[in-house]
């Protein structure tokens, strides 16, 4: 068993975290979440327009759960990606996908994007489509543990 | 519940369990003036909270935008302080969501449906909530699925039964989603399938 935790889908550290959020009128509105090595999974949300209160949860999650993220983490490819081309933060927004995985670890930033479209025209649509999914995947993952 | 005590072994080393202590790494960072340093230093350039506490010695590739940026001064606290969180005292084991018992389903079939999962795993107890998450590229199911039952003793029975059981033809893995505390490292004695209290066979001659 030990043998075939090593690799991409398997031993040693994992980490993700991933933030997204803008200042604007309202202050610094965001949303981010972190999923750390040793199952704890944090969560904040600070939406200054609903009514100034920030949401922060946690919840530790078991090491099967880390295993199939770390599984969708190196099934999208994204390790092998670069935002070298991808468009930088800018006033409307930004987003922030680091990673950690074996001995790789990836810091992204880039603007936020609307949708497909911005994917598409931009100049990594490839690689920016990966990210876009995997953001996806992970908000889903993460709203849906910690519905609660 | 079995499951829950073979936790994997990860390379974190003992004294880094500090690292997890978010006041303590709030506070070394925050006042650091090296924090806002825009060096690609792992442990400097990232939150406190956050990939610093791996503090693994195995050196890693890195790439990416984040590493040249200049820290900003509010990261450090996004992700630390009082987080709410469900009431537990930190020892392993399952933990319970607000309102039942959460598994995780992987190996899910990329064509199954919520029919197929209700099917599966609906004799074990009544199902409260059915996530079958769909990989929105590829309009294929994702490989996981997350059901919550009201009691424990169904979703303990759902695990039992269907953990490394066959769904559509394919193998499944059922486990705990949710833990009372974080995955204790592994003694690698214990990789030992005797346990790390065994003793040797007595020599026969």
């Amino acid at each position: 068993m030990a043998e075939e935790e090593n690799g991409a889908a398997g031993g040693g550290e994992f980490y993700l975290r991933y933030y997204v959020g803008h200042k604007g009128k309202f202050g610094h509105e965001f949303l981010e979440f972190e999923f750390r090595p040793d199952g704890k999974l944090r969560y904040a949300n600070n939406s200054n327009y609903k009514n100034d209160t920030m949401i922060r949860k946690e919840v530790f999650l078991t090491p099967s759960v880390l295993k199939e993220c770390r599984r969708i983490v190196s099934d999208s490819e994204i390790m092998k990606e670069d935002d070298n081309n991808w468009p930088e933060p800018d006033r409307v927004g930004r987003q922030e996908l680091e990673i950690v995985m074996g001995n790789e670890h990836i810091s992204f930033t880039t603007s936020k994007i609307g949708s497909l479209m911005d994917v598409q025209t931009s100049k990594d649509p490839e690689g920016l489509r990966i990210f876009y999914y995997l953001v996806q995947f992970a908000l889903l993952a993460s709203s849906v543990e910690l519905a609660w | 519940m079995a499951n829950t005590a073979d936790v994997d072994a990860l390379d974190f080393e003992p004294d880094d369990d500090d690292l997890m202590d978010e006041d303590a790494a709030v506070d070394v960072d925050a006042s650091s003036p090296s924090a806002a340093a825009p060096i690609p230093k792992l442990k400097s350039a990232i939150t406190a909270g956050s990939a610093a506490a791996l503090a693994s010695s195995v050196p890693k590739k890195i790439k990416g935008r984040g590493f040249r940026e200049e820290t900003d001064a509010g990261r450090s606290n996004r992700l630390s302080g009082r987080f709410d969180s469900l009431d537990s005292d930190g020892g392993p084991g399952p933990e319970r969501s607000i309102e039942g018992w959460i598994i995780l389903v992987t190996g899910v079939h990329e064509e199954a449906q919520e029919d197929d999962l209700q099917n599966a795993f609906g004799e074990f107890g009544e199902i409260k909530n059915l996530h079958l998450n769909l990989d929105r590229r590829t309009g294929f199911v994702k490989g996981y699925a997350l059901i919550e039952y009201e009691n424990f003793e169904e979703a303990e029975k759902a695990i039992t039964s269907m953990d490394g059981g066959e769904l559509l033809t394919q193998a499944v893995n059922v486990d705990w989603a949710f833990s009372r505390g974080p995955f204790k490292r592994k003694n690698n004695r214990r990789r030992s399938p005797r346990g790390h209290r065994s003793r040797s066979p007595q020599r026969r001659f």
